[in-house]
């Protein structure tokens, strides 16, 4: 009994730290959406690329690591720049479909430009942490965590709390929750547009370098990074498009969740539900609770 | 009146949406400085036009002043985007209030001076000065925005509005949809703000009679052209203006029915 409740914490604890990792790859789409109301599905794309800039400054021009990472970084904020000024300004009062299909033909310009750039083989990406067992945890309380695991479970928690207080307690965070809430009024009364868009951009190239490093240590920095962030999705509609909490929860739940279906009820259906399982969770609550578990409720005075 | 007394002197401009919609034909107006002036007229008559395309926010919404000039304080606006203006010193209050909902009163506020380079400290006591003009906001100034009344958001949007210090304030329908009691409230506040703060004021109401007791000066346009204008005194006391937009004719008050019944009583007599 002890030992499969164990198994089951285990499972839990688990899936709850692979979690986070969707959890970073789905505050990237929080950002943007907060700022523009648009589902960035470049976003996967800018994953993929700004992790594979940092590995390829790394390997390919022998930059050390810390150095590497902040060009990557740089490179996100140019990234950041140049949508703001070529594709977000021109569409500036295109409604936000137009904006939407726009994200996805930046996400293929993104894809080939670092595949034109750096290659298109699987590269192996060493940050110096281990994807396996912790000797201490597993020693001590007999459950068996991946030090990568726990990593990106602090990194997340870093990152949220970081953005949390950008967006409460300073002016470019004020100005940026108006925006969100009514961009009209916003430039009404001063807040440049441009600078916010330029802002959340870049935040959101940061983030998903980020992201990029958790996932491409795992599982090599490669092409299927894109279509993995698209796991966002259901992570979203759980917690809520616009809330950066609930991409944190949304993304713990899908992670538990998905685990531990696989592991109790995947056996009936031939294995492999992780992989749509967080789908059908997201259906129940498009059913039930549109607006996700934190996403802003849509005020309306009658 | 000269020109280096007017804060903004519009000249025969013309507006066009989408490069097809004329919107406006033929407008000039003058707000000269300290004054506020009531631009009137029915809905669809231009009168938000007018403001956007002074506080360029025309540009938002693929309008364009196709004629004429804008001069705001000497210089002129073409070339300038919302935000530059409101360094300007010139700043709109939309039409509908537009409160950034999901922020409290005080944030709200807060927002308003976005556009200045403001320590805390500074932020602070140009807040209580505000407060001083909107006592109601500063009781509610926790609350989130989106359910204050909207008389409250009215105010709301009017103080944020003069967080980032304007010379001039474009108020778009500020009485829309409000109880008349607080339409008196807010005309109060705006005269005030009129007054002590030296803040010129270009507003566009439906609410004429109203507007025109709270204002020095006034225009009327309809379908895009201006048909009339002159103090708000003659204004007042002119019979077009009595008979069309004020409802009262030389008889005295006149309403709807009377005017079917009149109307019948000469197709009779046709007849």
């Amino acid at each position: 009994m002890v030992e499969e409740l164990l198994f089951f914490m285990e499972v839990l604890v688990g899936g709850l730290l692979a979690g986070t990792m969707y959890s970073l790859v789905a505050l990237g789409f929080v950002l943007i959406f907060k700022a523009s109301a648009t589902f960035n599905f470049s976003q996967g794309a800018m994953v993929f690329f700004s992790v594979l800039a940092f590995v390829g400054f790394m390997q390919d021009f022998n930059i050390p690591f810390v150095l590497a990472f902040i060009l990557a970084a740089l490179l996100m904020v140019v990234v950041g720049l140049c949508t703001e000024r070529f594709v977000l300004r021109p569409l500036m009062n295109a409604s936000e479909d137009t904006v939407l299909m726009a994200t996805i033909g930046l996400g293929y310009v993104l894809e080939g430009l670092a595949q034109a750039a750096w290659g298109v083989e699987v590269r192996r990406l060493d940050l110096g942490i281990g994807d396996f067992p912790v000797p201490w945890i597993a020693d001590n309380l007999k459950l068996f965590i991946s030090a990568l695991d726990i990593t990106a479970g602090l990194v997340a928690a870093i990152m949220i709390i970081g953005l949390f207080l950008l967006f409460k307690y300073t002016k470019i965070g004020l100005g940026l929750r108006a925006v969100a809430d009514d961009a009209g009024a916003a430039s009404s009364i001063g807040i440049p547009l441009k600078h916010i868009m330029l802002l959340v951009w870049s935040a959101a190239g940061v983030v998903a370098l980020v992201a990029g490093c958790m996932w491409g240590a795992r599982a090599g920095v490669q092409f299927a990074l894109v279509d993995l962030a698209l796991k966002a999705l259901p992570v979203l509609i759980i917690g809520g498009f616009s809330s950066i909490p609930g991409a944190i929860i949304g993304g713990l739940i899908i992670g538990a969740v998905e685990k531990v279906l696989e592991v109790y009820i995947g056996p009936f259906f031939g294995g492999a539900i992780e992989g749509w399982a967080p789908y059908v969770l997201a259906i129940f609550f498009l059913l039930y609770r549109p607006e996700g578990l934190f996403g802003e409720k849509i005020i309306r005075r009658v | 009146m000269s020109t280096s007394t007017n804060i903004l002197d519009i000249k025969n401009i013309e507006v066009t949406y989408d490069n097809v919609i004329l919107a406006l034909h033929d407008v000039s107006l003058k707000v000269p400085k300290g004054k506020v002036v009531a631009l009137l007229g029915a809905n669809g008559a231009g009168k938000s036009t007018t403001l956007k395309a002074v506080s360029t926010m025309l540009a938002s919404e693929r309008g364009k002043v196709t004629k004429g000039t804008i001069e705001y304080d000497g210089t002129s606006i073409e070339k300038q985007n919302p935000s530059q203006m409101v360094g300007l010193g010139m700043v709109q209050v939309l039409e509908g209030r537009r409160c950034f909902g999901h922020l409290t009163v005080e944030e709200n506020i807060i927002a308003g001076a976005y556009s200045r380079k403001l320590s805390k400290g500074d932020i602070n006591q140009e807040l209580e000065k505000i407060y001083t003009y909107f006592i109601r906001l500063k009781e509610r100034r926790k609350s989130q925005a989106a359910f204050t009344s909207g008389g409250e958001q009215q105010m709301i949007a009017v103080a944020r509005a003069m967080m980032a210090k304007p010379k001039m304030l474009l108020l778009d329908e500020p009485t829309m949809g409000l109880a008349p009691q607080l339409v008196a409230e807010i005309f109060n506040i705006v005269k005030e703000l009129n007054q002590k703060e030296g803040v010129s004021i270009l507003l566009a109401e439906q609410n004429t009679n109203v507007a025109l007791k709270n204002s020095d000066y006034g225009y009327i346009i309809e379908t895009g052209r201006v048909m009339l204008d002159g103090t708000a005194q003659s204004l007042l006391s002119n019979d077009q203006v009595k008979e069309l937009y004020l409802g009262i004719s030389k008889k005295g008050r006149k309403n709807f029915r009377d005017v079917l019944k009149e109307e019948s009583l000469t197709k009779k007599k046709i007849n």
